[in-house]
């Protein structure tokens, strides 16, 4: 029973930083790190509650999340690729940003409600048969449909990097841009797409936190989880896999800090078990040698000044 | 090849717009003016943004002038907020000048904090400038030790500085709030949080009946003494050497990896003097969830004030003054103190944008310049 609970509770939280890693792997093959990450999960956490209690269906959340996802990664991509801003200091500004306008918006749309709002969070689906299996069906088999759209990008996106003429503009990108040019393909459309449709996955990973399995939105909703995502990015080496499997690591770490928790075993403080995830962070960037890392990330393309 | 290396290579080797703007500061007397422009026009999409709650912008403002500059006390006010917001303006800027990221001052402020309330609470009865100078040395040793932890993590096992300082953040924070709940509660034991400390452990203030306090002076003293490191010493001489070009610095003969601890450490010191400014100065007791944006304001600070020590003071003033107006605009109406962080983060992209546009300009200028030689030598 408790092992149950812990997987099923692992999958769950590893769910958002399936698809945040993933859509830092895929921004970061071409060359350009969102910083902006943790901005547009709270942004897409606080547009998919929004977006759900407005219209009373969570599905229209969802797409709104996306939608805030996409705006957010679009100002931070134009910053950085087009006018060749640094990124760090770029997403940084908008980290900052995003913490005021959320709350700020929040505050425009509904006042200073008593209570906090909430909505009914996504319900788990449990799929025919598979969940019936004993222990691991239920598990795995019975989680909401945000996992199962997690689970499903995950290979999609190993086959788009891989297997692809996308997927191979989308690395040379990242490790050449010069050839990518010199092919005719226009590299800052290629980096300023891909970062668009990253900010979409970053929104609905964020919606996840919000309307995924609390059903409201407060200011600290995400915590660092959005680095989390990126830091994985990195341990993963740049690849869909290695995402998934770092993603499964941190949500299990997630997972033993909650059940402990709220099964009143006392021996570790509570706050040891939140670091939890942070610590285990800085080991695996500490003792991770062999990177591969994109040629060209974090640097603007700057074509011969005419 | 390690990859991490090849990042940081790329990431300073190449034409960065922005580290290059901030670190040329061959003294144009106009250089003020895109910051203020850049202040200027956060401000006024900030004032967009108070007309969807239906509130006259200009009046806001004017009462932020007026509730700022209103009296002595609330004048004093924007430069107590300023104290700490220079030294985690430092934290950042420091660490820049070797383009190295320290997103970690946060932590090394929780760690400052809690040194200096530890301190503070444990030297009962003993004469105040005593109790003041083990608070303020143990605030910054601590601070100082923890952000050397990323120094040193990035020298020895050439570890990204972004990611660990980052979630050493974190870490910092699980640390304070433990401490809180157990070995540093009140003696009621009600709250996370501790007693207030002895009055010999505050830092006396400046102005009579105001927040000002001495540690404003130390602040600029920790501005000064960061100037001074960078650009009067040996030691700031390879730090900007290692942040300009770490290559290049090598075949000088500088061990750059040496350069990331010392650095790291001077930083954690700065942002862990501002624990010491925020407990023994204003709060006198530390509690759960103690100012949780004045690393990422620091951030801020440090861009606008063009990552220069000086730059940092000036703009840490200002955002005080934002702070002091906004609380009170927000205390006396019905908008809501996020406006104060849309504010800061509409500056920050401003400041950003303008340096794309001075950008521009120079291009454009020695572009021009360059046709005006060509049609010369055709003559």
């Amino acid at each position: 029973m408790i092992l149950t609970g812990l997987l099923a509770r692992a999958l769950q939280m590893s769910t958002p930083l399936m698809i945040g890693s993933l859509a830092e792997v895929f921004a970061e093959r071409t060359g350009v790190m969102i910083i902006a990450i943790e901005g547009i999960f709270l942004l897409g956490a606080w547009g998919g509650f929004v977006g759900a209690y407005l219209s009373g269906n969570l599905f229209l959340g969802l797409l709104f999340a996306m939608f805030v996802g996409t705006c957010v990664a679009a100002i931070y991509g134009v910053m950085t690729i087009k006018l060749k801003q640094h990124q760090i200091v770029t997403g940084t500004a908008i980290n900052i940003f995003a913490v005021g306008i959320g709350l700020y918006l929040y505050r425009v749309l509904f006042g200073v409600p008593l209570l906090p709002l909430t909505v009914d969070p996504l319900r788990n689906i449990p799929l025919p048969f598979l969940s019936r299996i004993p222990i691991i069906g239920e598990a795995f088999f019975t989680q909401n449909i945000l996992t199962y759209i997690a689970l499903l990008l995950m290979p999609i996106g190993c086959w788009i990097l891989f297997r692809t003429r996308l997927g191979l503009i989308i690395r040379s990108t990242g490790e050449n841009p010069e050839a990518v040019d010199s092919a005719g393909l226009n590299v800052e459309k290629v980096r300023l797409l891909t970062v668009l449709a990253a900010g979409a996955m970053d929104g609905l990973a964020g919606a996840f936190y919000s309307i995924g399995f609390l059903g409201l939105y407060t200011n600290d909703i995400i915590g660092g989880r959005g680095w989390i995502a990126f830091a994985i990015c990195f341990l993963g080496n740049w690849n869909p896999m290695g995402a998934f499997l770092g993603a499964l690591v941190f949500g299990l770490a997630d997972a033993t800090a909650i059940v402990i928790q709220t099964s009143g075993f006392k021996l570790i403080p509570n706050e040891f078990l939140i670091a939890i995830p942070y610590i285990l962070t800085i080991i695996a960037t500490i003792s991770r040698k062999h990177f591969n890392v994109p040629a060209v990330l974090g640097t603007p393309y700057i074509k011969e000044r005419k | 090849m390690n990859g991490m290396g090849q990042m940081d290579k790329t990431n300073h080797d190449e034409n960065t717009t922005l580290e290059e703007r901030m670190k040329n500061r061959d003294g144009k007397g106009w250089l003020i003016l895109w910051p203020l422009l850049s202040v200027f026009l956060g401000l006024f999409s900030s004032g967009m943004m108070m007309l969807l709650l239906g509130h006259n912008p200009i009046h806001v403002y004017w009462d932020m002038v007026n509730f700022a500059f209103r009296d002595i006390y609330n004048i004093a006010d924007i430069f107590a907020k300023a104290t700490p917001l220079i030294l985690t303006g430092l934290a950042f800027g420091f660490a820049f000048r070797s383009t190295l990221f320290n997103i970690g001052a946060q932590g090394q402020f929780y760690m400052g904090c809690v040194a200096a309330v530890f301190c503070a609470l444990n030297l009962k009865g003993l004469p105040s400038l005593i109790v003041l100078v083990v608070c303020l040395s143990a605030s910054v040793i601590l601070g100082g030790l923890w952000g050397s932890l990323v120094g040193f993590a990035k020298a020895k096992f050439n570890a990204n500085e972004f990611l660990i300082s980052m979630m050493s953040t974190y870490v910092a924070l699980a640390i304070m709030n433990y401490l809180l709940r157990g070995p540093l509660i009140e003696m009621k034991g009600e709250y996370p949080q501790t007693d207030v400390i002895p009055e010999s452990s505050w830092i006396p203030s400046l102005l009579p009946h105001t927040r000002l306090h001495w540690g404003f002076i130390i602040a600029l003293l920790a501005a000064f003494f960061a100037y001074f490191i960078l650009w009067r010493t040996t030691l700031g001489f390879k730090i900007r050497a290692v942040g300009m070009n770490r290559n290049a610095a090598r075949y000088a003969g500088i061990d750059s990896r040496k350069i990331f601890v010392i650095v790291f450490l001077i930083s954690g010191g700065f942002a862990g003097l501002a624990g010491f400014m925020e407990v023994n100065g204003i709060q006198h007791m530390l509690v759960q969830g103690f100012n949780p944006l004045i690393g990422a304001e620091g951030i801020g600070i440090a861009i606008l004030g063009n990552a220069h020590p000086f730059g940092i003071v000036l703009s840490a003033i200002l955002f005080g003054a934002l702070k002091v107006g906004g609380n009170l605009v927000v205390q006396t109406s019905t908008i809501p103190s996020s406006i104060i962080g849309i504010m800061e983060g509409f500056v920050m992209l401003f400041v950003i944008l303008s340096y794309y546009i001075q950008d521009r300009i120079s291009v454009s200028r020695s572009k021009r310049q360059l046709k005006a030689k060509e049609r010369g030598g055709h003559k």
